[in-house]
């Protein structure tokens, strides 16, 4: 299992979609530290301004979520679908014969990765959101007081999340369709629902991937508008979240197991 | 390059006198949906040898090697190694190393990195690598992303793949496809080489010609059946579609003793006779007791290439052993 976890990790540190992923995970969280700075103010006057409030405090901590929905399952995908774009599942499975264990050690080589987006985020956070925070005249402590509502949950995101792509890159197997159907189902599709869901039902469509994410992630809000909401909409609770993200992230990967990487490959 | 074969795998590679394990293949069926690939396929591949799987495209062998190294499953019957799935190996890729397609890389990936992920997934030293990069002759490509590779050069990396784990079994499907005559002079030696020191080779072809020369034992399939197999002697010594074919001045005199002796000919030409079913040792002595002049006796159809255009086209020569 040692083995092919190396080898696994091996080849992700060789794919140049995910060097381009990790390399964006800074400039994305750096722009919504930007945006949280920016809503802060209220644009009353201030372009900029320190997080007060709770939920900007969380806001900020978390800015790197959206690198994280955005950039982690398309690690995830790229680690499946490569195999077949470039046809090396071949020597993949030669290499590593049991499936089973090939699949396992892709879960645990997405998960690292997705966790070294997530920190790479932090590090944008502290390089960047605290310093520019305490120079518009936040207090540091108040926002680093959150480390513990916000990073477990964070890094836990990460890794479903990166799951969840490698659980739809497995099940499609398509490189493009995989990162179509994970990212503009996650940041699109989820949105149009969610808002559909609350104007038709007057329902808190709160157990899609990002919605779970951001739930198990501290309660970060979407939009930025402040508030204990997504979107407008009540998230769960963070180990309901997490659940649920689990669930999104299983789910495919299992139906994928059994459909797709069972599979003859001729 | 070929000269320094026998060094450089000496060399490299453990040494042990009798190392192969056999595979063993029986009952081997595969459908896909109505497509019967193979069928009912029973045959052994024996240590030591250099075992040539021939057949025509679409008979069967890809996927009969594929079945072998569990990449598909089969409809029915089994395909072992040493008695053992290859899945259920304890250490597979130091018991078999197999070169199945050489497109299976990724381009963006140098070919040394491929062979260190190759080795740490096999649980090998990752100097392996190296070793294995100069056995096949790619050292000062190493650093090169094989996205830029020739196909002759993948086919390299595809074998020294294979070999990272220094494998008791050799599977091979088309090696030579794109490789030029001193790259197949020198993959000829390298196979006949690693069956010198007991491994298990086991190679696929459609290519005759250049097999004939390589392998000591010949499997034939046609349509996923068996056709016949066993050494190269055998196999083409026990067809009857061997012609004797004679040129002499005393071509009706010859077709006067061989109906005597009951012996199926037909005239080519004035001077020509062709003989079916007869060996040389059966019409020499007959030829000289008759005391027929003879300008020219030729054997034709005995070839490996011979047998194998015969049992793949449906004709049904027999071999040591056919279905």
């Amino acid at each position: 299992m040692i083995n092919a976890l190396r080898a696994e990790l091996l080849k992700m540190r060789t794919m140049p979609g995910v060097w381009v992923s990790f390399g964006l995970a800074f400039p994305l969280t750096v722009l919504i530290v930007l945006a949280v700075l920016a809503a802060a103010g209220g644009f009353s006057g201030h372009t900029f301004y320190y997080v007060s409030s709770l939920s900007q405090r969380r806001q900020l901590l978390g800015a790197g979520y959206f690198s994280i929905e955005v950039l982690a399952p398309i690690v995830g995908v790229l680690c499946i679908t490569s195999e077949y774009r470039q046809k090396t599942i071949t020597t993949s499975l030669v290499l590593v014969p049991v499936r089973t264990r090939l699949l396992l050690a892709k879960v645990i080589a997405v998960a690292l990765w997705s966790i070294f987006i997530a920190l790479l985020g932090l590090v944008a956070i502290a390089a960047v959101a605290l310093p520019w925070n305490a120079a518009l005249g936040g207090v540091t402590s108040q926002v680093t007081d959150q480390v513990g509502a916000v990073v477990p949950g964070l890094l836990a995101s990460a890794v479903l999340l990166g799951l969840f792509g490698l659980g739809f890159g497995t099940l499609v197997k398509n490189q493009v369709a995989a990162i179509l159907l994970t990212i503009g189902g996650t940041l699109i599709l989820e949105s149009i629902l969610i808002a559909l869901a609350k104007a038709i039902f007057h329902y808190d469509l709160n157990w899609l991937p990002n919605g779970a994410g951001a739930a198990l992630a501290g309660d970060i809000a979407r939009g930025f508008g402040g508030g204990n909401g997504h979107d407008g909409i009540h998230l769960l609770t963070w180990w309901q979240g997490g659940l649920v993200l689990l669930a999104w992230g299983l789910g495919p990967l299992t139906l994928g197991y059994f459909t797709t990487f069972r599979r003859d490959v001729t | 390059m070929g000269g320094s074969v026998r060094a450089r795998v000496a060399r490299m590679t453990a040494s042990p006198t009798t190392r192969g394990l056999p595979i063993e293949i029986r009952g081997l069926s595969k459908s896909f949906g109505p497509v019967l690939a193979v069928d009912d396929l029973s045959f052994t591949v024996e240590p030591g040898r250099v075992t040539g799987f021939l057949g025509p495209n679409g008979s069967g062998k890809t996927t009969t090697l594929r079945m072998l190294l569990g990449l598909v499953h089969p409809s029915a019957g089994t395909a072992t190694i040493a008695g053992r799935n290859y899945q259920d190996l304890e250490n597979p890729t130091s018991s078999v190393g197999a070169v199945l397609e050489a497109t299976s890389f990724h381009p963006a990936r140098r070919a040394r990195t491929h062979l260190r992920m190759a080795a740490r997934a096999g649980g090998h030293d990752e100097k392996r690598a190296d070793e294995v990069l100069g056995l096949v002759g790619l050292t000062g490509d190493a650093k090169r992303k094989i996205g830029g590779f020739s196909m002759g050069m993948r086919q390299r990396l595809e074998l020294a793949t294979a070999l990272i784990g220094d494998p008791d079994v050799l599977i091979l499907d088309e090696p030579s496809n794109g490789l030029d005559p001193q790259g197949i002079a020198w993959l000829r030696d390298f196979m006949r080489y690693l069956a010198g020191e007991g491994r298990t080779v086991l190679v696929s072809s459609h290519l005759l010609s250049e097999m004939a020369q390589t392998i000591d034992n010949a499997i034939i399939v046609s349509f996923g059946q068996l056709k016949a197999q066993g050494t190269l002697e055998e196999i083409t010594a026990g067809i009857t579609g061997v012609v004797m074919r004679a040129r002499t001045p005393e071509a009706d005199r010859l077709a006067g003793v061989l109906t005597q002796s009951g012996i199926a000919f037909r005239r080519l030409a004035h001077d020509e006779i062709a003989m079916d079913g007869v060996t040389p040792e059966q019409v020499g002595p007959l030829l000289a007791s008759n005391q027929i002049v003879l300008y020219e006796l030729m054997q034709e159809g005995g070839d490996l290439e011979s047998v194998f255009l015969s049992l793949t086209s449906g004709l049904g020569f027999g071999g040591v052993e056919t279905q």
